[in-house]
């Protein structure tokens, strides 16, 4: 019995003994990650940011909230019924001359998926209308966007695609889709690289 | 003894009777009082070897000299001996991690105040410390990155790194499409038109491991893991002995071999003592997750300037972070994870 008991002590003490170094308090960063996370408030006032509160638009999701900025706000010649007042058939025969976006081509998906109807509708310019005829704001266009594309949209929303511009520390705010993808022609055209470093290529020959 | 406090100045060299190994709990106190202690003693209150002392007096006699000759010098100005001035407290100051708030303050002081008086500019240095309830982690997509190389030069601007060297802390990788992740046959040198077709990107830098090798292996303690998760280094702690370059698995550090140039109108005047200050020759440095904006709130310089996208930063405490929803809904990854050094930078495709 005292045997036994004195063993047990003794496992006792080893396992206290080995686990005692506190570097390797957890075994790997995502059991310290989880051991450790709080409920972190990110800062909503914007204070210490280039952003207006008044100037951002709240994206509500049922699992996360961020902003984005007030798009009409920064559309040029919004509201576009200051100049479609009419129905386009009719401002075509008009010969206004190339005023606005007469270079629009659409260079998205094929004819038999998007036309201009695919998105505007003659009667309601200041909006977008969903596939169902739904009016869209202009200030949430990625709705529409999620009627093709909801994986992109879905990985928007939690944040591993697009692109923060607010900060870590601060309420979140995103790019709209639209504000790196031109909705006319949506895919990033190819570039040469910003950069050669001539030293790295020198230095291996 | 615990490996935390053996300091070179610890190691009671010379005096091989007083072995500190295996110090009671009393002695560990004393030693952990020393770390309080300023710079200066941490420079003389060393016993050391006639050898030791011997490059000691010589080195200081050097500076000594030159310090006397420009005070006491009736002809050279105020300046001057301000400058020397600086240059003796520089000297003797101790390493930034055993330095109270008011040491860090006088030393960012001298460091402005010595640019102020050679090129007329102010400077700007930071030493604010980490946050509590923070770990910065950082998430890149392979799908997204396309090579555009934006990221590197934002790096270069903002943490001033050499120009004449062309150093670099972001490398990108193109890698062939079916190849797999294959760093031998990887391009990072290429210039052609990007995304070039059959081909992949990623880019490396350093990944601030939470078990970083090269902190085991610095023999000075120059470098050490901040409680916010960064590997940061101290440029006048650092001997240039390069062991950390050599323990570093994924080529994360680079080494000054000369002085860094810069351009006076180039260099980014935001600084923090622990990032992009300006570095001389023989000394290491690395990515910080720029620690003068991360630790102000800011993206580090790459994420911001990316085009892409691909790159997300964050704080790995909080549950509702972007980094952090990655790490739960995407498949993520993280080269040579089998060696244990468990980086905080994460991979993850669309």
């Amino acid at each position: 019995m005292k045997l036994k008991l004195n063993i047990s002590i003794l496992l006792l003490a080893i396992i206290m003994i080995s686990c005692k170094n506190d570097q390797k308090e957890y075994h790997n960063i995502i059991d310290k990650i989880e051991a450790k996370s709080t409920d972190y408030k990110r800062d909503s006032t914007f204070s210490n940011n280039q952003f207006e509160k008044s100037d951002l638009v709240q994206v509500i999701d049922h699992e996360t909230q961020f902003y984005v900025e007030n798009r009409k706000n920064r559309i040029e010649s919004y509201e576009c019924s200051e100049c479609h007042d009419k129905p386009v058939s009719q401002l075509q025969t008009e010969n206004l001359g190339k005023k606005a976006h007469w270079d629009i081509k659409i260079n998205h998906a094929d004819d038999k998926t998007m036309s201009c109807l695919s998105c505007h509708i003659e009667n309601d310019m200041d909006n977008l209308h969903s596939i169902t005829g739904e009016t869209i704001d202009l200030n949430f266009s990625y709705q529409l966007c999620n009627q093709c594309h909801n994986k992109e949209v879905k990985d928007w929303k939690g944040g591993a695609h697009g692109k923060n511009i607010s900060g870590w520390k601060t309420s979140r705010v995103s790019k709209l889709c639209v504000e790196c993808h031109d909705p006319h022609k949506p895919s990033i055209e190819k570039r040469w690289p910003a950069r050669y470093n001539s030293q790295m290529v020198d230095e291996r020959n | 003894m615990n490996k935390e406090i053996k300091k070179w100045f610890s190691l009671n060299l010379g005096n091989k009777k007083q072995s500190n190994y295996g110090c009671s709990e009393s002695k560990c106190d004393k030693h952990r009082l020393e770390k309080k202690e300023d710079g200066i003693s941490q420079v003389f209150d060393v016993n050391m070897n006639r050898r030791q002392a011997f490059k000691k007096i010589t080195a200081g006699l050097m500076i000594g000299a030159g310090a006397v000759n420009s005070s006491c010098s009736v002809v050279s100005g105020e300046e001057n001996k301000e400058k020397s001035q600086i240059e003796w407290e520089e000297y003797f100051k101790g390493n930034y991690k055993l330095m109270s708030d008011e040491e860090k303050d006088k030393t960012v002081n001298r460091l402005v105040r010595s640019y102020e008086l050679r090129n007329g500019k102010k400077l700007n240095i930071s030493s604010k410390g980490p946050e509590e309830d923070v770990l910065f982690g950082y998430a890149f997509n392979i799908s997204k990155c396309q090579g555009y190389m934006d990221c590197v030069n934002a790096c270069v601007e903002e943490n001033n790194q050499d120009r004449a060297s062309q150093m670099q802390y972001i490398r990108i990788h193109e890698m062939n499409d079916g190849k797999g992740l294959n760093f031998g046959e990887a391009d990072d040198s290429f210039y052609h038109e990007v995304p070039a077709a059959g081909h992949f990107y990623m880019g490396t830098q350093c990944f601030h491991c939470d078990n970083p090798p090269c902190v085991e292996v610095c023999p000075v303690q120059a470098t050490w893991k901040e409680k916010d998760g960064i590997v940061v280094i101290d440029y006048d702690w650092c001997i240039g002995c390069r062991y950390c370059m050599a323990a570093c698995p994924y080529d994360g550090r680079r080494f000054n071999w000369s002085t860094p140039q810069i351009p006076e109108q180039e260099v980014n005047k935001n600084q923090h003592y622990l990032g992009n200050r300006l570095r001389k020759k023989g000394v290491m440095e690395k990515c910080t997750f720029c620690i003068q904006r991360s630790r102000e709130g800011n993206n580090p310089a790459c994420v911001d300037a990316c085009p892409t996208g691909s790159r997300i930063f964050g704080n790995l405490l909080d549950p509702k972070s972007e980094i952090r929803w990655v790490l739960a809904n995407k498949k993520v990854f993280r080269l040579k994870e089998d060696l244990g050094t468990e980086p905080k930078f994460w991979y993850f495709m669309d």
